[in-house]
């Protein structure tokens, strides 16, 4: 695995091909990256191709038609059904992560700050819930959140509510809820990856000049660590948005996201072309919000 | 240890947070084991006897054993093979000026947009006009793509602001720079590799579509589990399974501690 | 664990990164070149069919002809949605015998990849009760595309405890104003639908009318506030009737079957209007790699002792006739069946078919009403 063993051109002399990748900074990038993007490019483009492509055919009786027209767009311009549940994901989604997120970063910072010992350990621990199955997970969330849950029964006999709150479990709430369990470890990651990588001696610096904790934490800490954020926020974002199984499973019916519609295109409905079609507006949108997110980060970031 | 930790005298809400971040992190894992020996079918209240049948019950399903063992296999190899590919990439990513990255970084995102649904579909269609016969493999390189966008972004903050003067260093004293990779920069990002194996490991392990559409006659332990929704009855001997990996992951993670223990003061000096 | 070991290695300093990376790839290539290439002592698994069946139904308990004949079990692919089970399907999965249910038969055989079956192959055929197959949808040249496998009802499951039964047991149950955000569903238009036409009072013939959808959607839309899941997972279902997270749904015999069994006083209602009857069973793959062990398979499938297993253990009607003389008719009154199983079909309301276009429209309005619109 050397890399005259990668180059493109194996008759050219080995010495000239080192010669030119050495030279030549943007060719020994593309080199560094091909393994992962052919490998994606060979598993993406066609998905993504034959999708664009089915999102223009269109049905008739249990066949599909092949010309491309663009009515499954325009249908769901027409109907209010599309809008509100594009919206309630991404408020879902939205809500789901900075939750998360905000709620991890403390933890992150406290691994990467305070634990000298055994650091891998406490990311083993935090990784460790989720080699149990989502579904078992979803079954044991139901037992604490349910009508005559453990929570419900906690806060009837506290005298919290007089009956027991229904809408924690199928609903909204339930969703979110459980989204931010299912995520917690993976938004912890990227935090905790780069508050580890903060070279102390700027932190120390701070200090000599009179820094106290808050102001050392945010002038210096906090900025340099907002690449993990921003990592974090997006990695869960954007898969959460076109989530369907938490909701489907916990939702209720006023729970339910675009992503469950998809699904119920894809499947029951059996309607592929317009799945399709509803499947490309939604990466539009999250790849817009994606770069909402980007262009807000890098501004933080440049104050 | 070396490192600078004069400011961070051990911050006592700091711990108590981490106390109740594991909590709720703990919480409702905790009812798995409670309701693997409980007699009843059902995962709910009130509770109606100890029992360990459901874990005597493991030993005869021998398609649960199967399909647990290729989870363990199948999310092994993806760890460990997609952050082989992730570190270069997101080397390049973080370092080279190369025309293009902006799309080229963006495209490798897209297996976070695209549904799980459509992805299997698609690659399973792919695969057929390739005539690629179904088996694990197949739903490895599956995983490996959903899996790169995480470990890829995993990997980058740790490598962006990475200070390169040591490498270059080792790169003015005459090393070559493989050699700088596994001496400098390799042990720099180490916390961040360890991150991505541990994040693309669970990815794998749970992962239901790729498996579901990618897979041949052997079966991931999530499709098994998935399956098992139509009967109740094996609930029960779902939740001692994962009891069971709960507890060998935990004496694990205790035996690392161990050895970690044995090797504290070899490893002061280089951390 | 080898990376957990190996990481405790490098931080021992026993281990040379060198060694470390080494060893990474090493892990990672044998990991993957070796064990998950299929074993060679699986290879006589090569001789048998492929049965692509929800989990639950890969049980030897069904295969004693099967093994008493090839000595070995089948293969089995499982899964938890039929719907996943026809897209994996069309995406070019091959698997002998797939497990869809009767009122799927005209969808699922317009795919082109199931063929009819022969059934003077079956030596089981003469036992088994024609109303459960004999429908001239599931028939091309004679030969069925659908051999049954599994029958029942769909009605309403209700807690005795939790429910206040006032009157007759009725579709109205599931219309309940005073136990709104308690009632469940299943999600599946092709249970719901049909069920919302009896409680409408639209008859069967007549579901294909534009009066008869308005009426339809009219009580569903009517019905979705008071309902807290809509859900075919037989699990989540069960689990939350037995916790009293509803209290009354609709169901199938085999959810009452189960819950009773568990102790929980639950009852499978036998409305005045009517419940709706359902038939499941297996198609074959139109290019069966294994065709006579496919046979095979669905001989067994249809064979005495399954079918008493169907009705013991899951609580589903068996389709061979020979199963009903190893019950009492005690025992036949629990399972909501009787001595001559024709006399429960036709008390019963069977979906007639419908045209690809009203199969479209209705799921179409039916997961619009679910999601809200």
């Amino acid at each position: 695995m050397t890399l005259a063993a990668n180059s493109p051109v194996p008759p050219v002399r080995p010495g000239a091909v080192l010669r030119f990748l050495h030279r030549n900074e943007a060719w020994r990038g593309y080199l560094l990256i091909l393994p992962a993007l052919g490998l994606m490019l060979v598993a993406i483009l066609f998905p993504l191709g034959s999708t664009l492509m089915m999102s223009t055919w269109s049905l008739s009786g249990y066949e599909i038609a092949r010309t491309p027209s663009l009515d499954n767009y325009a249908a769901m311009l027409g109907h209010p059904m599309y809008g509100v549940l594009i919206g309630r994901s991404l408020e879902v989604a939205l809500v789901a992560t900075a939750v998360t997120v905000a709620l991890c970063y403390p933890m992150a910072y406290y691994v990467a700050f305070h634990v000298h010992r055994h650091k891998a350990l406490w990311l083993m621990l935090m990784t460790l819930p989720f080699w149990t199955s989502y579904l078992l997970r979803v079954f044991a969330w139901k037992v604490v959140l349910g009508y005559e849950g453990v929570l419900n029964t906690a806060l009837v006999g506290l005298g919290v509510v007089e009956t027991p709150v229904a809408a924690l479990l199928y609903s909204q709430t339930a969703v979110t809820v459980v989204l931010a369990h299912s995520w917690a470890a993976f938004a912890v990651l990227p935090i905790y990856v780069s508050l580890e990588k903060i070279d102390r001696t700027y932190l120390e610096a701070a200090a000599d000049l009179g820094d106290g904790p808050w102001r050392r934490f945010w002038r210096i800490t906090f900025p340099l660590s907002l690449p993990g954020v921003v990592a974090a926020f997006f990695l869960m974002f954007v898969p959460t948005v076109g989530d369907y199984i938490t909701p489907a499973m916990v939702g209720g019916p006023d729970g339910m996201m675009v992503g469950n519609l998809i699904q119920a295109m894809f499947g029951p409905m059996n309607n592929w072309p317009a799945g399709a079609a509803l499947s490309v507006v939604l990466m539009v949108t999250i790849a817009l919000a994606g770069l909402a997110f980007l262009i807000v980060g890098r501004l933080v970031r440049r104050v | 240890m070396a490192r600078f930790t004069g400011f961070q005298p051990h911050s006592r809400p700091l711990a108590l947070y981490a106390a109740l971040f594991a909590l709720f992190l703990y919480l409702p894992i905790l009812f798995i084991p409670l309701f693997s020996v409980n007699e009843g079918v059902y995962v709910r209240f009130p509770l109606e006897g100890f029992t360990l049948d459901w874990y005597a019950d493991l030993w005869s399903r021998e398609p649960l054993k199967a399909a647990f063992l290729n989870s363990l296999k199948v999310a092994g190899s993806v760890a460990v093979l997609s952050t082989v590919l992730a570190i270069p990439a997101a080397m390049a990513i973080a370092r080279y000026r190369m025309p293009g990255k902006g799309p080229v970084v963006g495209f490798m995102m897209l297996p976070l947009v695209l549904p799980g649904l459509i992805l299997g579909v698609a690659l399973l269609t792919l695969l057929n006009r390739l005539g690629v016969t179904l088996s694990l493999v197949t739903v490895a390189i599956g995983h490996m793509v959903i899996c790169l966008p995480y470990a890829i972004s995993v990997l980058l903050p740790r490598l962006i602001g990475f200070n390169r003067s040591l490498e270059e260093a080792s790169a003015d004293l005459g090393e070559n720079p493989w050699w700088t990779f596994w001496r400098v920069t390799f042990p720099g990002i180490l916390p961040g590799v360890l991150a991505c194996l541990l994040m693309t490991f669970t990815i794998s392990f749970d992962e239901f579509f790729m498996a579901f559409f990618l897979s041949g006659t052997s079966q991931t332990l999530p499709m098994y589990i998935w399956g098992q929704l139509r009967f109740p009855q094996d609930f029960p001997s779902l939740l001692a399974l994962s009891t069971l990996i709960l507890l060998v992951s935990f004496l694990l993670a205790f035996i690392s501690l161990r050895l970690g223990r044995v090797g504290q003061v070899t490893a002061e000096g280089r951390a | 664990m080898d990376v957990l070991d190996q990481l405790a290695a490098v931080r021992e300093g026993k281990l040379s990164r060198r060694a470390f990376g080494r060893s990474l790839m090493a892990v990672g290539i044998s990991l993957v070149s070796i064990p998950l290439l299929p074993r060679r002592s699986l290879a006589a698994a090569e001789d048998h069919a492929t049965y692509f069946t929800w989990g639950g139904f890969d049980i030897p308990d069904y295969f004693d002809e099967y093994v008493a004949k090839r000595g070995e079990l089948p293969n089995f692919v499982t899964y938890g949605s039929a719907e996943e089970a026809l897209q994996k399907l069309q995406s070019g999965f091959v698997a002998d015998i797939a497990h869809p249910c009767l009122s799927d038969v005209p969808r699922w055989s317009s795919t082109g990849l199931f063929q009819p079956v022969d059934v003077a192959r079956l030596s089981n055929w003469a036992d088994v009760i024609p109303e459960l197959w004999d429908v001239p949808y599931n028939l091309t040249e004679g030969k069925p595309w659908l051999i049954p496998f599994e029958w029942g009802q769909t009605s309403i499951a209700y807690r005795t405890d939790l429910f206040g039964l006032e009157g007759e047991e009725s579709w109205n149950m599931l219309w309940d104003a005073r136990h709104a955000g308690r009632l469940g569903s299943l999600g599946a238009g092709g249970d719901v639908w049909w069920c919302a036409a009896i409680k409408a009072g639209v008859p069967f013939d007549q579901i294909g009318t534009d009066a008869a959808f308005e009426k339809i959607s009219a009580v569903l839309r009517e019905q979705r506030p008071l309902i807290r899941m809509y859900t075919d997972d037989t699990t989540s279902l069960d689990t939350a009737l037995a916790a009293g997270e509803i209290v009354a749904t609709m169901a199938w015999n085999s959810s009452v079957v189960s819950l009773a069994a568990q102790g929980v006083p639950v009852k499978f209602a036998r409305p005045k209007e009517g419940a709706l009857t359902w038939v499941c069973g297996m198609m074959l793959h139109a290019e069966a790699p294994k065709i006579d062990s496919a046979y095979d398979v669905l001989d067994s499938l249809i064979s005495e002792a399954a079918a008493v297993f169907n009705m013991r253990d899951y609580g589903y009607g068996g389709v061979n006739r020979k199963a009903f003389d190893q019950f009492t008719d005690a025992d036949l009154e629990v399972l909501g069946l009787s001595r001559n199983p024709a006399e429960v079909l036709k008390a019963g309301h069977f979906g007639v078919p419908q045209t690809p276009e009203w199969d479209r429209r209705m799921t179409e309005t039916w997961e619009q009403i679910k999601l809200g619109f």
